[in-house]
């Protein structure tokens, strides 16, 4: 029994002396934590990005926080939110558990999903942990915050889903003007945030003049694209609107281009945003416009600090940016958390929270500042405000911005087996 | 549209024919349902995949090593699983199940997940048929459907191995005492099975991307036909292929897309009801009451 007793008190001494070493080593340094889905190309790249603005800052002396210099570190955890069949209380327990175990000053990155960031905000007002999210979009987690100071913690500096459906309609605006297009067929994605946008799409763009033939909705996984591309010839469709995130959306460009379907493809498909989507769907893409969600995850020749960090990224890692969302806004939020703790003096989270509402800078995504929300207000001057844009690939495999003016590069060219409707 | 719909629903019924026939093929003969077949399939595209990216194989040894090795490995999976459990219906299904549970999400956790795992076409070029252009490899697809056939049949009918295939799929216990080895001939069809999946891999995935989650949609669709049509009969396969196929394509054209993917569950809801051995079938036929 003698020995029961003795074993157990080991172990809890043990265990104690883990703790209190954990709570030392979150001492004399700024912990960022990473909870979010780190086997997807978003987490994979934000995560990335994070790495290269704490080794950079560290390079230059770390944090100033009262008198006193404290390097930056970083912590993650794989919360696996974006992972089908994976619970939202799985992925917050991954949270939680960073949040208890590393002492994180902040967090960037956050969950993928909109659903597991809800549910989150009250864990980090629990914990008073200030979260700068870069990759959920819904705009109803900006309602919360201010709607209830409690949720203060909560920051988002990418684009949100509100913001993403101007940049459409902006585009399609820009369409109507330079082609005199007025009919387009959505094709989306069967997920919440795609019906979402699809949804307000279509009403904007009925307000705008422009004649929606019909929405064709994708179940997940989806890798036959053929009856609505037949639909969009059919139809007559000057423009087809693609809102997809899953991998196999790539087909539907390939079937766009070898059914030789008379509209252009203007949209948001994930998997060709990156440079490998050349390679990787063997060059046959020219002609698609596609977006971009934050200007920084794509060079621009007309905005120095976005190429700035494209290049530091690339030589630091040897690759270059994939996705369209996520690596260009962790970056920046973590020069964003290093300012206000600088500006706060502390690293007391409510001090913190107070400078970061306040700031506003000028960032590889454009000119920073946060709305009542919490939101980073996204526009079309990237000396006012962020920026997301559209691109186009060319035939020889670039990928040029054309939209908005204020950093487009060159004109939209119609693919070659389209004529142009004037 | 109306072309364009009967064309594509015949390319569609092809992809169904190539997907099923190794499910097909497998219980034909040995009576075991796998139901690691769509894991198989998935397997052999990232097999080839691996080959040709990270070992730099040239294509014509990547593509038969990867048929030869998902073949074996469904060969392995009989020997060292179902072998134990051969007679126990619900328990070759779970095993079955499990192990293609096993492959697909293994690949999910070792990372492959992404747009970047494709398949080279062998053709790049689209092709007029009517007013409707169609890419060579959707062609392609369906010359493979009829050569995977065609060589199934002659497989059977005219060499030693496939004579073996019917006696056992007509009766395991006269087959057995003519000297025919029942587990041998078991396994072999298990690693036909798993080398025409691989063929179907390697004929479909170039057509999009490789995704671990259409080693399910594989298995629901190999599984539909194959019920529709009555399981082990290949004519009853082709059969429910065009019939679900069609009927896909013409759901997506004139319903809407979004409600394709009930067409296969349907059409197993409705088999299942009206005629449970399958438009062909003839297991259990005979115990099907009305």
């Amino acid at each position: 029994m003698k020995r029961i007793v003795y074993f157990t008190f080991f172990i809890f001494f043990t265990l104690s002396l883990f703790q209190l070493k954990t709570t030392f080593a979150a001492d004399g340094q700024v912990v960022i934590g990473v909870p979010t889905s780190l086997t997807f190309l978003e987490g994979k790249e934000s995560i990335k990005a994070v790495e290269l603005a704490v080794e950079e800052i560290n390079a230059k002396g770390g944090v100033k926080v009262g008198g006193k210099n404290l390097p930056m570190k970083v912590e993650s955890i794989d919360i696996r939110d974006a992972a089908p069949g994976v619970p939202v209380p799985e992925a917050l327990l991954g949270m939680e558990k960073l949040i208890l175990e590393k002492k994180p000053t902040a967090l960037v990155v956050g969950p993928f999903r909109s659903e597991a960031l809800m549910a989150g905000m009250d864990m980090l007002t629990k914990y008073k942990i200030p979260l700068l999210g870069t990759i959920a979009m819904s705009p109803a987690s900006e309602a919360k915050v201010e709607q209830d100071p409690k949720y203060k913690y909560v920051f988002r500096t990418c684009l949100n889903s509100k913001y993403l459906v101007g940049y459409i309609t902006g585009v399609m605006k820009f369409l109507h003007q330079e082609f005199q297009y007025k009919k387009v067929l959505i094709m989306i994605q069967d997920v919440a945030w795609a019906r979402a946008t699809a949804d307000a799409v279509s009403k904007i763009a009925a307000k705008m003049g422009w004649e929606v033939l019909g929405l064709e909705t994708f179940p997940v996984g989806a890798g036959d694209f053929a009856p609505a591309l037949m639909k969009a010839k059919t139809l007559n469709a000057e423009v087809i609107l693609p809102i997809f995130d899953m991998p196999q959306s790539g087909t539907l460009v390939k079937q766009w281009r070898s059914m030789q379907v008379p509209a252009l493809l203007a949209g948001f498909i994930s998997p060709l945003t990156g440079p490998g989507a050349w390679k990787t769907f063997n060059g046959k893409i020219g002609g698609v416009l596609n977006c971009v969600f934050e200007l920084g995850d794509l060079p621009s020749a007309k905005y120095t600090p976005a190429k700035t960090f494209y290049e530091a990224y690339k030589a630091k890692f040897g690759v270059e940016i994939e996705a369209g969302h996520g690596p260009a806004p962790s970056y920046v939020s973590v020069y964003l958390l290093k300012e206000a703790i600088e500006r706060a003096g502390s690293l007391d989270p409510d001090a913190i929270v107070a400078a970061l509402a306040k700031a506003e800078v000028d960032t590889t995504m454009g000119h920073l500042k946060f709305s009542p929300g919490h939101q980073v207000i996204y526009g079309n001057d990237p000396s006012k405000e962020a920026l997301g844009c559209f691109f186009q690939w060319t035939e020889d495999g670039k990928r040029v911005i054309v939209y908005p003016e204020s950093v487009a590069e060159a004109k939209i060219q119609l693919p070659t087996w389209m004529k142009k409707n004037k | 549209m109306i072309t364009m719909t009967i064309v594509y629903g015949f390319i569609n019924s092809a992809i169904l024919v190539v997907a099923a026939l190794g499910f097909n093929i497998t219980f034909g003969i040995s009576g075991v349902a796998n139901f690691a077949h769509g894991a198989l399939y998935i397997a052999a595209g990232f097999l080839t995949y691996l080959c040709l990216t990270e070992l730099h194989f040239p294509y014509w040894i990547a593509a038969p090593a990867a048929v030869i090795i998902t073949g074996a490995l469904a060969a392995v999976i009989y020997r060292v699983v179902l072998l134990r459990v051969r007679g126990l219906v619900v328990s070759e299904v779970i095993a079955t199940f499990a192990i293609g549970l096993a492959i697909l999400e293994l690949f999910r956790f070792l990372g492959f997940v992404g747009f970047e795992f494709t398949l080279p076409v062998f053709v790049d070029a689209s092709v007029p048929l009517g007013n409707t252009l169609v890419d060579a490899q959707r062609l392609l697809v369906v010359a493979s459907g009829i050569v995977l056939t065609v060589f199934l049949w002659l497989f059977t009918h005219y060499t030693k191995t496939g004579l073996a295939f019917r006696g056992i799929a007509q009766d395991e216990r006269t087959a057995l005492t003519l000297g025919i080895n029942a587990d041998r001939v078991a396994a072999l069809s298990m690693a036909f099975g798993g080398a025409y999946a691989a063929v179907a891999a390697l004929v479909i995935l170039p057509l999009g991307t490789i995704a671990v989650n259409e080693g399910y949609d594989v298995m629901i669709n190999s599984l539909a036909v194959c019920i529709m049509g009555g399981l082990g009969s290949t004519g009853g396969l082709i059969a429910a292929s065009f019939l679900i196929g069609y009927g896909q394509i013409i759901t997506a054209t004139y319903l809407g897309t979004h409600w394709t993917m009930i067409v296969s569950l349907v059409a197993i809801l409705i088999i299942l009801i009206v005629k449970p051995s399958g438009l062909f079938g003839h297991q259990k036929e005979l115990e099907e009451r009305t």
